[in-house]
């Protein structure tokens, strides 16, 4: 940011670039979860997020 | 106007050229033709490779890779959440920021070279393995990009002036995105150890 607040481009590409990476990671951890809670459920039926999920 | 545009922001439009590679490279399915066509490298580097041979006739050899693997990694967990917690500023308030980004990334470039070195030593041990893990694939692109994004676009920038001249948002993304792919980094290389 430069002395009338504007982004040069340094702080552009630098911000674009986390932008890009931190939605693709977090996006892949979303994914994760989710497939980790479809196989418990396919497991064991239904998955209670506060109890314990071995217990029915 | 069109000269001085491509000067004022070089970096930024080079990082919408690669997305566009990415992209088309994608739509041309150049990915999937490299994947298939890896499989007999992988195989030579478990079977004919002299580190595959070593890693995997030796095991002791390998133990000591690969743990001098997973100390360099902590030294790299170590250096990242230092500066990025920092930056965060959640802690070491009393240092400033740009001394302590500055000294852990030396830190940083040589337990990251380390840990490439060593990696390619374990990978090459079960190289026919981790070729059809997904996850491992995950790790490359992860600590590719991660890579990537560390010594070209966030470095450059903390380095380029003092942190209070930064966008205070622009910080804690890059710090936030950088203590995020470390982790995944990390998450997944002990993933392909348990799958």
């Amino acid at each position: 940011m430069n002395k009338n607040n504007k982004w040069d481009d340094k702080e552009i590409a630098a911000t674009g670039t986390a932008v890009i990476i931190l939605g693709g990671l977090i996006l892949y951890w979303l994914l994760q979860m989710e497939s980790t809670l479809e196989l418990l459920e396919l497991a064991y039926g239904s998955v209670k997020l506060f109890n314990n999920p071995l217990v029915f | 106007m069109l000269n001085s545009l491509l000067s004022r922001y070089t970096r930024t439009l080079s990082l919408v050229l690669v997305l566009l590679l990415v992209i088309v490279l994608e739509l041309f399915e150049v990915r999937t033709s490299i994947y298939g066509n890896a499989l007999p490298f992988f195989e030579w580097m478990r079977n004919s490779f002299w580190l595959g041979v070593l890693g995997t006739t030796y095991g002791s050899v390998y133990a000591t890779v690969e743990a001098v693997h997973l100390l360099s990694m902590a030294v790299i967990g170590g250096t990242v959440l230092a500066a990025d917690l920092r930056l965060l500023g959640i802690i070491f308030r009393d240092i400033p920021s740009e001394t302590l980004t500055q000294g852990t990334h030396k830190c940083f470039r040589i337990s990251l070279t380390v840990s490439v070195a060593t990696g390619i030593f374990c990978a090459a041990g079960v190289a026919d393995k981790v070729y059809y893990m997904e996850v491992f694939w995950i790790k490359m692109l992860v600590l590719i990009s991660g890579s990537c994004f560390v010594f070209l676009f966030k470095q450059p920038l903390l380095n380029s002036r003092p942190h209070d001249e930064i966008n205070p948002w622009a910080l804690r993304l890059l710090a936030v995105t950088s203590l995020l792919i470390w982790f995944t980094v990390a998450a997944t290389g002990r993933w392909i150890g348990f799958s």
